[in-house]
């Protein structure tokens, strides 16, 4: 069955949750090892959103700007500045590559990457990433692409064990890992582009600032086209697929519309053990039982409250049928951009829209789960929150959280749960 | 194009500063090594501080996405807080092409139809300069409309740094604002805060002093703003600037068209304060005032060398190196002296020729004053065997992965180190840093690394 997906057309977003194609772009970047993102831009498209993920991953972030000012943006088409940026940087800087990415300004006056980048002596990767278009996810896969399509060579034979694993935006870094070490487990050598587990992961490294210190290597995403298998996670990643496809168009591609929870989970490993003939081993099979007794203890709580979420629509749609397995009724999605995947939306009413639109059906709602800005309106309105998504300012670890697969669904759902128990509790005692 | 051309077509000769320093006053941020915030940026933050007034921002996700909610400036507002919330135009593709006014002018309307604030700010950005939308006769029309202050805010990106879009977006308030109210009744000793965003409620922290001595806050620009009071500013006695140097800009428009005289003032450190509150006084001429405000300064300083002795024994032989913007540079070298901090190092890459004159006459003369921080900063701290770090938001993790304790003073920043009880706040904060036993842990080897293993320690003898 399609869900009907209502379009919010405000004139104005007010309390948006929508973030923008150069801002995907750049953690696209920071999952390559040795890269440094340069955004095309005035330097607020830079310094902000630097700003932006070091206080939500609590990391320093490697970014520059070409920093266009009011003469640049009208006498130069990109060629003069991303040339001297380069220049500019290099003594203090030296990625293995630079992913260089357009933003609102630069695209719409009409600087061409293609012909910039040509003309410059340095490895690049390059995408069209306006500002005006599109949203986060779509900023991810599009520079996702640009390295397959850039980079990526067309192989002479493909590996039957050899896998590439497109995760979308909103997966953790952690959650990445995890899905990497499953299919390890199931005897696959394994490759993510972006690749944040190992480089937003939170982890003590060295020089992080200057330029990224992990992510999947450049030699390895040359040769990935031999990789047999692409399994893409999300709606978001599909036409990245497809871009790896047109480089190796005798792999399979296994596309998940998301990895949490029971089905989901289920629905990965029947894949991994036709495609194998293995079976997972012994911990996996025993996380599975650990999240069914999660189901259990969980649904007393989750089982009786209705449930509004607000983000990424990959994201939220895939946690959406993670609570509803506990029973949990979701009143409504509300997704920052529009997206395929909505139409699969388990919620009684899906939009895209804004915080603005989720308080206006607060009443509906008993659990809040959005990021950092949808605190203050569960706040006002008594209801409980949890948060996920981008920015989370107000607590660590977002990095380390792992809601996906047996493993992490089991977790997701006691903290969903306790956080309902926690405030029944405060109700009572207060 | 060449630099020196578009250096050229950007220079403003008519800048006061533009001769002594050759700079114009837009920041020159070569590519690539840029690291300051945009014009935008600083003129949205400059007023988002007015709390019953709607910030919409007129361009594309970037630019609200990535910044609303990140400050937490105190309000005593206590309608629905505007500061904390985002409004976007959030311009797509078909508003690129066929201009975004009329979606402007639908969600002026929308956002004082729903939320009914005293005014409005409207943001230009690259985009919708670039595009050429006609913001002032939006904003005029719909000021018309619905009788409420609507206020264009011409700060896109691209036209300089945070600094210059700080000081444009207090011009476009000044201009629309002030002047068009009448205070209800006003005082002999009225001042106007100027250049003050109350981050954290750090206004608060010397605004009660003031009012005690007997001093009254008019109106402030723009912490814990109101439409109403920036209406009535022209009827102060006195403009003070409190450390941003680029909002003396309209402390001179006020001057010369009401006659409001102003100072510079600092409240970071007791010195400072002491001093500020000594100079606010002595521009009334009023020798009961003086001698209140006397009797409160050796209060408060009373209070605070009690407050700080043990900090003192703590952080004596201490080093801190400084790395802050403007004339935040020496205020905050004050207040680490004032709590016996010797400060070794500061960064002058965004203090003015007055700046750098203080800092020499503050600072003993080994003291480094860093050009360039960004390279300059950890070899310094090395080299001085410095303690401290005191720095904005974007060297922090930089800073602490390296073993370097750390204190934020930015705009973002979470502590609260204005005035008297800040010193205090400061001292507090800097002895936990330095004496956190987690950096030790963070420089220590792994069992893998280290070349001698003492097993020793660690075998549990039978009985």
């Amino acid at each position: 069955m399609k869900t009907n997906v209502i379009m919010k057309n405000k004139a104005v977003q007010v309390y948006p949750i929508k973030l923008s194609q150069p801002m995907g772009a750049t953690l696209a970047v920071l999952g390559v090892k040795g890269s440094l993102a340069l955004s095309h831009g005035a330097v607020g498209c830079s310094s902000l959103t630097k700003i932006f993920f070091t206080r939500h991953f609590c990391d320093p972030i490697a970014i520059r700007t070409t920093a266009v000012n009011e003469v640049t943006a009208i006498f130069d088409g990109g060629d003069g500045i991303v040339k001297e940026a380069i220049q500019n940087f290099l003594p203090r800087a030296k990625p293995e590559i630079i992913g260089l990415f357009s933003t609102g300004m630069t695209s719409a006056k009409g600087d061409d990457l293609k012909r910039i980048v040509s003309a410059i002596d340095y490895p690049i990767v390059y995408a069209d990433t306006p500002d005006f278009v599109g949203g986060l996810e779509s900023g991810w896969a599009k520079m996702a692409a640009a390295f397959i399509e850039q980079v990526t060579e067309s192989p002479k034979s493909i590996r039957s064990d050899k896998v590439l694993l497109l995760p979308h935006v909103s997966l953790h870094p952690l959650e990445v890992e995890g899905v990497k070490d499953l299919l390890t487990g199931f005897g696959f050598e394994v490759y993510a582009l972006p690749d944040l587990s190992e480089s937003l992961d939170g982890h003590l490294g060295v020089n992080q600032a200057s330029v990224c210190q992990g992510g999947i290597a450049m030699n390895d995403i040359r040769q990935l086209g031999s990789a047999g298998i692409v399994i893409s996670i999300g709606a978001s990643m599909l036409p990245v697929a497809e871009e790896f496809l047109k480089k190796s168009p005798h792999s399979v591609h296994i596309n998940l519309p998301g990895i949490m929870g029971l089905q989901a989970t289920d629905a990965l490993i029947e894949q991994l053990m036709h495609l194998t003939g293995k079976e997972p081993d012994r911990r996996v099979k025993h996380w599975r039982k650990r999240h069914q007794d999660a189901l259990i203890d969980s649904h007393f709580s989750i089982g009786r409250k209705r449930f509004i979420l607000a983000g990424e629509p990959d994201r939220i749609v895939d946690m959406a049928n993670c609570i509803a397995e506990a029973g949990g009724t979701i009143s409504a999605l509300v997704a920052s951009t529009p997206s395929k995947l909505l139409e699969r939306s388990v919620a009684q009413r899906t939009f895209v829209g804004d915080l603005e639109d989720v308080e206006g059906m607060i009443d509906d709602c008993d659990v809040l789960i959005s990021n950092y800005h949808g605190e203050r309106i569960a706040h006002r309105h008594g209801k409980v929150q949890v948060l996920r998504g981008f920015p989370i300012l107000e607590q660590i670890g977002v990095q380390l959280k792992v809601d996906t697969l047996y493993d992490g669904g089991t977790h997701f759902l006691v903290e969903v749960a306790n956080a309902i128990i926690t405030d029944h509790a405060h109700r009572q005692y207060h | 194009m060449n630099k020196g051309a578009i250096e050229e077509l950007r220079n403003d000769t008519s800048c006061k500063h533009y001769n002594v320093s050759k700079k114009n006053c837009k920041g020159n941020e070569p590519p690539g090594l840029a690291t300051f915030g945009c014009a935008f940026e600083g003129a949205y933050f400059a007023l988002a501080p007015v709390s019953d007034a709607i910030h919409l921002v007129h361009g594309p996700m970037t630019c609200v996405g990535s910044t609303w909610e990140f400050r937490h400036v105190g309000t005593t507002y206590e309608g629905l807080d505007k500061t904390q919330m985002g409004f976007t135009t959030d311009i797509g593709e078909m508003d690129v092409i066929h201009g975004g006014e009329k979606k402007l002018a639908r969600a002026i309307d929308y956002a004082v139809d729903k939320y009914h604030p005293k005014g409005v700010f409207v943001y230009e950005t690259c985009m919708t300069a670039l595009i050429g939308d006609d913001i002032d006769a939006v904003c005029a029309a719909a000021e018309k409309h619905w009788n409420i202050p609507i206020i264009p805010v011409h700060a896109p990106g691209f036209i300089g740094t945070k600094n210059f879009g700080e000081r444009l977006g207090l011009e476009a308030a000044v201009d629309h604002l002030v002047g068009t109210q009448e205070p209800e009744y006003t005082t002999p000793y009225d001042i106007n805060l100027i250049g003050e965003h109350n981050i954290n409620g750090e206004m608060w922290l010397y605004t009660p002093i003031l009012e005690e001595i007997g001093i009254r806050i008019l109106s402030t620009f723009s912490g814990d703003g109101r439409i109403d009071k920036m209406r009535q500013a022209h009827r102060a006695r006195l403009n003070v600037v409190v450390c941003a140097k680029s909002s003396e800009a309209i402390c001179k428009l006020m001057e010369a068209k009401w006659g409001i005289p102003f100072i510079s003032a600092s409240f970071y450190g007791m010195r400072e304060a002491s001093d500020a509150i000594r100079r606010i006084c002595a521009q009334f001429n009023d020798p009961q005032l003086t001698a209140r405000a006397e009797e409160i300064i050796a209060r408060e300083e009373a209070r605070v060398r009690k407050a700080l002795e043990p900090y003192k024994i703590l952080l004596a032989g201490r080093k801190a190196v400084l790395n802050t913007g403007g004339n935040k540079s020496w205020a905050f070298a004050v207040a680490l002296q004032d709590i016996g901090i010797e400060v070794v190092g500061v960064s002058i890459r965004k203090s003015n020729e007055e700046d750098k004159a203080k800092l020499r006459s503050i600072l003993s003369p080994d003291a480094v004053l860093m050009e360039k921080p960004v390279v300059e900063q950890v070899p310094l701290i090395m080299n001085t065997k410095a303690d401290l770090l005191l720095a904005g938001g974007r060297s922090l993790y930089t800073a602490v992965k390296k073993g370097i304790p750390f204190i934020e003073i930015s705009q973002e920043k979470t502590g609260n180190y204005c005035s008297y009880s800040g010193l205090i706040n400061l001292a507090r904060d800097i002895v936990s840093s330095i004496n956190n036993p987690m950096f030790k842990l963070i420089g220590s080897e792994a069992p893998w690394e280290k070349k001698v293993i003492e097993l020793e320690q660690c075998l549990i003898k039978g009985a």
